[in-house]
């Protein structure tokens, strides 16, 4: 089927996914005839950053395609999600032969072993551990040379850090104060479930943007894997707020917080049970997933409603050419 | 969720979506036939005529595999099947027989069970609205729990019970969780598998979130295994009894795991998400899916879960 035909009724019937093609003509370098894409729309301050040549660049051997910047754009949340839960669960950063690449490679501030009580919960960190490792291997393997590197990452404790003002913005702590992803299962368990649907939503809005059916059905995979963690993680948290109901209201407040971030409409759910149902699937009302586009992605990652390049969990923002959050606010 | 305008807003925006998705899918259709032959009979359906494949063709498999599901878990969370205005269409129509309601002991258990029916009745009728006119009607679906049905010969397989006994879904938590277990992983693999045949982008993305949803309730079923499993490990065995009948029907490549942890000590890991050595699920044609709905590693028409077959053009399991 004509490609063009499908953009046309696509462009036709849906703005915003007219604004992420635009915005993917704009990643693969043909953006000079870009006219009103909303989502680069706020940030003329920022529009040198649309498409980055990374510098210093180790001699890049090759023009990443369409396709590549998606996985790569990918790749630095696999590296967030990654070194986070690496922490948490055995006390390192990932190897250093899997963190180099093209971009500003950066180091990881903060992060430390959590002391589990629950061993289950332990368990459950190292799985997903090894798991994004494994993302992270992947996904530098399909991209090679033009893979790349991570880019400065802060899971700090620090009450100036990204995870303290992403609890702070939800409620979860007050002013000047700090919230420790590594103090206990609890507040290691809200730290991941700031992460854990954002990256569901991120590889759904993502599908329909890569082309070569080899990465799709990678991609899907794993969707899949981030679905089943983030499952996981509301499981337990519903589980314990059994027990301690605090940690229901912290979930619902957190995705507030993500909701506030990334535009006006409803992207987020708590875990707080609708009637007599529980809510451990974030939906639609036709049992969909969620979707967000990259510049929503960012908008929580950089912990900004603004159209920026860099913040929160990324003091010095993301490599590669998706670097921009919206102007969602 | 947000205040109540937005709520709306939301509402019509997908409403329109959805109106948009009916305008592409009749589009589609009328374009499909030079569309490019898609690679789905090639794989492992020699049974399949090498005709090509519509988007409506996938989503109509994925209907019948909805159709399934929504009906187990309405039984168990509710004690009725899905509503019949929900299952007309093109195709043999047949009725979804012999679940019932769970009394369930731990009432998060049942929240669970409510939420996954909930969601399963909502991809039911995404999909249909989706498909439009040629959404296939629901195929006869054996729920119940005879020694000769699905369930019993599906847990006979696994060595959960003996020559001649039945395994009832729905006599207590364990059991439902583990009948839901059967199915679960099948359907991600299910959506995963059939990701590069669809064209529509549209249509991709919808499945993608379809996809999402029911990683999701797999882990929630999972992890519930897991925790129940603490206590009760034979819980554990019968996982990994059931994975192994799966791959049993599904052809020589392992792509199924049960929730053993992996490991020992202090750096044993929890095996909720069934992965690849790359972290990724796994995929399995519509050939393999059948294998398991029916039952039969065998290339047929019918078994199983569906004793008289699906509707729609993907109707045949592989030769595995």
């Amino acid at each position: 089927m004509n490609q063009d035909i499908v953009f046309e009724v696509l462009g036709a019937c849906d703005k915003r996914r007219a604004e992420r093609r635009n915005f993917m003509k704009l990643a693969g370098g043909a953006g000079a005839a870009l006219a009103g894409a909303s989502l680069l729309a706020g940030c003329s301050s920022n529009d040198d950053g649309a498409i980055v040549t990374p510098s210093p660049t180790p001699s890049p051997t090759a023009t990443p395609t369409a396709d590549e910047n998606v996985l790569n754009f990918a790749l630095n949340l696999e590296y967030l999600e990654a070194q986070f839960y690496s922490y948490a669960a055995t006390g390192f950063a990932l190897p250093t032969d899997l963190l180099g690449g093209t971009g500003n490679y950066g180091q990881v501030k903060g992060g430390r072993q959590v002391a589990f009580s629950d061993p289950a919960v332990a368990r459950y960190a190292r799985e997903i551990a090894a798991d994004e490792q494994q993302h992270v291997a992947f996904l530098r393997g399909v991209l090679g040379s033009v893979a790349v590197a991570q880019p400065a990452i802060d899971i700090s404790a620090d009450a100036t850090g990204a995870f303290s003002a992403a609890a702070r913005a939800a409620g979860l702590v007050g002013a000047g104060q700090a919230f420790d992803p590594y103090a206990n299962d609890q507040n290691f368990l809200l730290a991941a479930f700031i992460f854990e649907d954002v990256g569901v939503s991120a590889y759904k809005g993502a599908s329909p943007l890569i082309t070569n059916k080899t990465y799709l059905e990678a991609a899907a995979g794993i969707l899949a894997a981030e679905a089943y963690h983030a499952g996981l993680i509301r499981t337990t948290l519903y589980r314990k707020g059994l027990a301690t109901p605090a940690v229901i209201d912290a979930t619902e407040a957190i995705s507030n917080a993500r909701d506030s971030l990334d535009g006006a409409s409803d992207l987020d759910q708590g875990i707080r049970p609708i009637g007599s149902a529980s809510n451990l699937v974030p939906t639609d009302s036709s049992g969909v997933a969620f979707s967000r586009n990259a510049g929503q992605v960012l908008n929580i990652a950089y912990l900004n409603k603004a159209a920026v390049d860099r913040g929160g969990f990324f003091p010095a923002g993301v490599n590669g050419t998706i670097r921009l959050s919206a102007a969602s606010g | 969720m947000a205040n109540d305008t937005e709520l709306l807003e939301a509402f019509e925006a997908r409403a329109k979506r959805r109106e948009c998705r009916r305008d592409f899918f009749r589009a589609f259709g009328t374009a499909a036939a030079i569309g490019g032959g898609l690679a789905l009979a090639s794989q492992s359906e020699p049974l399949q005529a090498q005709a090509t494949l519509s988007d409506g063709d996938i989503l109509n498999f994925a209907l019948n595999l909805e159709y399934l599901e929504a009906n187990f878990y309405s039984y168990a969370a509710f004690g009725t099947p899905i509503a019949p205005m929900l299952t007309t269409g093109p195709g043999t129509p047949g009725s979804a027989t012999g679940g019932r309601q769970v009394a369930f002991s731990d009432p998060a258990v049942a929240q669970y069970a409510r939420e996954i029916a909930n969601d399963e009745i909502a991809h039911v009728t995404f999909l249909r609205t989706a498909i439009g006119a040629t959404a296939v009607a629901q195929p006869a679906i054996d729920v119940g729990t005879s020694p000769t049905g699905a369930f019993s010969s599906a847990a006979r397989a696994a060595g959960l019970i003996g020559a001649g006994a039945s395994f009832d879904p729905y006599a207590s938590d364990e059991n439902f969780l583990l009948g839901a277990f059967i199915f679960e992983d099948v359907g991600v693999t299910a959506y995963k598998g059939a990701s590069p045949l669809i064209t529509s982008k549209v249509f991709l993305e919808a499945a993608a979130g379809i996809l999402a949803v029911e990683a999701y309730h797999a882990a929630i079923v999972r992890a519930t295994l897991d925790a129940k499993g603490l206590v009760t490990p034979a819980l554990i065995d019968a996982t990994e009894a059931i994975s192994n009948a799966r791959d049993s029907l599904d052809g020589a490549s392992d792509i199924d795991q049960g929730i053993r942890a992996v490991g020992t000590g202090s750096t044993q890991k929890s095996n909720i998400a069934p992965l690849d050595g790359n972290g990724l699920a796994y995929s399995r044609s519509a050939g393999q899916v059948l294998n398991i709905a029916f039952l039969t590693k065998a290339a047929t028409d019918r078994g199983g879960f569906f004793p008289n077959g699906v509707n729609g053009t993907v109707r045949n399991s592989a030769a595995s």
